[in-house]
């Protein structure tokens, strides 16, 4: 087991290095130039090279790398003198855009995405899961048919179209929530959730639409298993074999997407962030993308593929838990 | 880098327009100004942006009426009440400057008893060391204009390392002398950009965190500043109403909120509730989407004011390739082009903007309306195929280039491709991203036939609209010569007309100059497009001029 996480860990440093590398290896070959975005206006000759030396855009591509790569390590400084810019260990970066390490950023960033995705999953699991439940158990029934219906129209419905929406008839119209905008945990619970709510029914409603299509395919596919049949047979209460014996033979697919998911979204709600005016790693990735702000797209990047990696490998070790047919070696 | 008057030099150079608006018919309501109550003193004022953040002075794209300078005065400033041209007034300085050595050099004496919102007295080295740190290539985003013309500004590298600049000279407490590397007639413009607003040397450890504690000049001081959130705006006790412009610091207190979606901001504005009837917005223009709304409620209707006139659009033709180097293509693309067609595309007259005919647009010293072409406002399409026909140019195909961002791009683009279809001309529209149209259109490689670029000068000078769009000197390097237009006769007049330190003589030249270049035809004016903004109920003073196109942050107050 110990051995097998070992190996995993590996491979996570070895994707995450590649993952940096191509990142870089995109940005550089894009047509347009970070520098002449900083370069003022007008813009002069002169100047452009400065901003350039300054950005440490003049170096070979791979040399930037290094430097980054040294950067997480050792730390590192931008420019000369009292106006160079520092950016200590592990230095993800720092943004000549924001004039601050891409690590503060991505520090006051993901808390807020940490609370969407949070909030939201636990929605989406919850409504998904008993949902899927209740098609499967009362297969061919309006119950069933009630809840494809709802489940198709969350799946075909885009995530700003249904935020929007929400906006509008719960912000404008009825004023149940307010318009945008996030409040800190720190700033009370009420505040916190009352501005959380929307974007977590909005995914909610989008993303449990497939765990209820999962859930319930899982389920029909295990009702027809011997061993449901047997458990029927031995007389146990329609409770018992739902919940406790098709369930958990239904959850592997589940927990496999679940994690999956929540990995993505620890990486940044991009749409969600957008509509709702809230500044998490998918807001980030967004504006670094906009201004080609190189060591926010890069650090950010890396910091989400972290998630998705590591939601990965959490995912694998919990299958052994989940299903004792899978052995880890 | 934000998005009010005030954005990035690509933003600002707004592609096909900044006021996209669909709907032709819209009757706007007082345009240049609305709500006939006076701005009173007190009250707390609530401006919603769109963009994410404040700015450092020496960062800043900031036109004199901004944001910016409700915390910051330079040495001089705008005045754009009165409805005319706006005029350059001293702020800080006594007068807007003295020329001598025919406009090479400039001398500013600081008005008395000026002092910091900490309390320290404002003193010419202040402004010295303000400019002196914007060389810095931590700072260079702002407007540099300053940087290319005091002497030495191109080796220079700022204070940190413990360098001064030495053509801006300090005499005594209270007088400053700028040196310059040629004559120019426009510093007095130049003094009022945010760049030269004081910022005392000992409160300014670190260049990249200057901006969250900022030591202000102008009416008020930022308490609280969280970037993408808000900055709250209070009283500076040291600002003296005497030695400011007329109509500034009405309000108590401001709250700007930062990094709001544009469509939220608007849609809040109309349903004037709460805290937002003292509410406006200097960045969001009112969306295509939303105007339908705005104009089915007449309350909201009476509460949005729309630019007399504005940046100007027109459609540019790269003068360096083939075909489009024959004067006579140029000539024919300019009878061919139906202006009115691109401004139906725009919005119509009353939102979208009015026919252009000229390079410099109305509300700058040197605008005088007239038409090189006297072609109907729908194009003459005899007279633009004789012209190719002369030019032996048949079965032409052209590639327009777009940023795919742009609003309301398909209609402006494909109003530009049907003009051109009826005189045998195929246009192929090319959109790309907005990072990738600028790269195209600024690194001087001249990889396009046609583009359609938005043009608002950065000052009320005849200068601002011409010289960065048809100088030579101002191809590629990220400039705006984007038509690759170059004409050593036109670079001559324009260099002349730069010295020229007499307001009028200065006019006359511009007015010239602009008639000259259209003769070699580089490019097609075709709207000066218009803003349109929305303020809540008990917002007064919320008036926009002939320039800028924005309403003039300054002089906003509270209805009481």
């Amino acid at each position: 087991m110990l051995r097998y996480i070992a190996r995993r860990l590996i491979g996570m440093a070895v994707v995450l290095l590649i993952t940096g590398a191509v990142t870089y290896v995109i940005f550089y070959w894009m047509p347009s130039d970070p520098a002449r975005l900083s370069c003022g206006k007008p813009c002069t000759p002169e100047t452009l090279h400065q901003v350039r030396a300054y950005m440490g855009l003049n170096q070979p591509i791979w040399e930037q790398y290094w430097h980054f790569l040294e950067g997480l390590v050792g730390g590192r400084s931008f420019g000369i003198g009292q106006a160079a810019a520092q950016c200590p260990a592990p230095c993800l970066g720092y943004s000549f855009h924001q004039s601050m390490p891409v690590r503060t950023m991505i520090g006051t960033a993901f808390p807020v995405t940490v609370s969407i995705t949070v909030g939201a999953a636990a929605l989406w699991l919850v409504f998904g899961v008993a949902t899927g439940m209740i098609s499967a158990v009362k297969r061919g029934t309006w119950w069933d048919r009630g809840a494809t219906l709802l489940s198709l129209t969350g799946v075909a419905t885009p995530t700003y179209l249904v935020g929007l929406l929400g906006i509008l008839l719960l912000g404008f119209q009825w004023r149940l929530v307010p318009v945008n905008g996030y409040a800190n945990f720190t700033d009370g619970i009420g505040p916190w959730a009352s501005h959380l709510i929307l974007p977590w029914a909005v995914l909610a409603f989008v993303n449990a639409a497939v765990y209820a299509r999962l859930t319930r395919s899982q389920l029909l596919e295990v009702f027809g298993e011997d061993y449901i049949t047997t458990a029927r047979a031995k007389g146990l209460p329609e409770r018992i074999v739902i919940g406790k014996h098709s369930l958990r033979a239904a959850l592997t697919p589940i927990a496999t997407m679940f994690g999956m998911d929540i990995g993505l979204l620890l990486g940044g709600a991009i749409i969600t962030e957008k509509v709702f005016s809230m500044q998490g790693l998918g807001y980030l990735l967004l504006q670094g993308v906009g201004q080609l702000d190189l060591p926010v797209v890069v650090g950010v990047t890396l910091f989400s593929a972290f998630f998705v990696v590591a939601a990965n490998l959490l995912v694998d070790i919990l299958y052994g838990y989940l299903d004792p047919r899978v052995s880890l070696a | 880098m934000t998005s009010e008057p005030i954005q990035l030099n690509r933003r600002r150079f707004v592609a096909l327009g900044a006021a996209a608006l669909a709907a032709p018919a819209l009757a706007a309501c007082g345009s240049g100004g609305s709500g006939s109550a006076k701005a009173q003193k007190g009250g707390t004022l609530y401006i919603l942006l769109n963009s994410p953040e404040l700015d450092d002075p020496a960062t800043s794209q900031s036109l004199g009426i901004s944001i910016i300078h409700l915390l910051h005065r330079s040495l001089t400033t705008w005045d754009t009440s009165g409805g005319g041209q706006p005029k350059v007034i001293p702020d800080l300085a006594t007068d807007t400057g003295t020329p001598s050595d025919g406009g090479k050099t400039w001398t500013y004496k600081l008005k008395p008893g000026l002092k910091f919102s900490n309390g320290q007295v404002i003193k010419a080295a202040d402004v010295k060391y303000a400019l002196e740190r914007s060389f810095d290539p931590a700072l260079s985003q702002g407007l540099g204009y300053h940087k290319t013309l005091l002497a030495g500004g191109d080796k220079y590298k700022g204070p940190y390392q413990g360098k001064q600049l030495d053509s801006i000279e300090v005499q005594g407490d209270d007088t400053l002398v700028f040196h310059l590397n040629r004559p120019y007639g426009d510093w007095p413009w130049i003094a009022s950009m945010p760049a030269f607003a004081p910022v005392p040397k000992a409160s300014d450890p670190n260049p990249h965190t200057y901006v969250n504690h900022q030591v202000t000049s102008g009416p008020y001081v930022l308490t609280q500043y969280q970037k993408n959130k808000q900055g709250v705006l209070i009283r500076n006790k040291h600002w003296d109403k005497k030695t400011a412009a007329p109509g500034t610091g009405k309000a108590d207190k401001i709250v700007i909120s930062l990094n709001l979606n544009p469509d939220v901001i608007n849609q809040r504005l109309i349903s004037d509730s709460g805290n937002d009837q003292y509410a406006y917005t200097n960045g969001a223009s009112v969306s295509a989407a939303l105007l339908p709304k705005v104009n089915g409620n007449p309350t909201a209707k009476s509460r949005m004011v729309v630019s007399p006139s504005g940046a100007l659009a027109y459609l540019v033709m790269n003068n360096r390739k083939k075909p489009l180097d024959q004067l006579k293509v140029r000539q024919a693309i300019n009878y061919a082009i139906d202006k009115q067609a691109y401004q139906v595309a725009s919005g119509g007259s009353v939102i979208g903007g009015n026919i252009a005919t000229t390079l410099i647009e109305p509300g700058l010293n040197g605008y005088q309306k007239y038409d090189p072409w006297n072609a109907p406002v729908n194009g003459d399409v005899a007279k633009a195929k004789a012209l190719l026909k002369s030019a032996g140019v048949s079965g032409l195909k052209l590639t327009l280039i777009a940023d795919s961002s742009g609003s309301g791009v398909e209609a402006k683009t494909q109003a530009i491709q049907e003009s051109l279809r009826r005189v045998g001309i195929t246009v192929t529209i090319k959109m790309m991203d907005e990072n990738s149209y600028y790269d195209t259109i600024t690194n001087g490689k001249g990889d396009y036939d046609l583009h359609i670029s938005s043009w608002l000068a950065d000052f009320p000078s005849a200068l601002g609209a011409i010289q960065p769009l048809f100088a030579s000197d101002q191809i590629g390097n990220g400039n705006f010569n984007t038509a690759l237009y170059s004409n050593p006769a036109v670079d001559k007049l324009i260099n002349a007309a730069m010295g020229e330190t007499d307001a009028a003589k200065a006019a006359a030249a511009w007015t010239a100059i602009d008639k000259r270049i259209q003769q070699d035809a580089p490019v097609v004016p075709l709207i000066y497009s218009k803003n349109a903004y929305m303020h809540g109920s008990k917002v007064a003073g919320f008036t926009i001029g002939q320039f800028p196109p924005y309403p003039n942050t300054l002089t906003v107050g509270t209805a009481g």
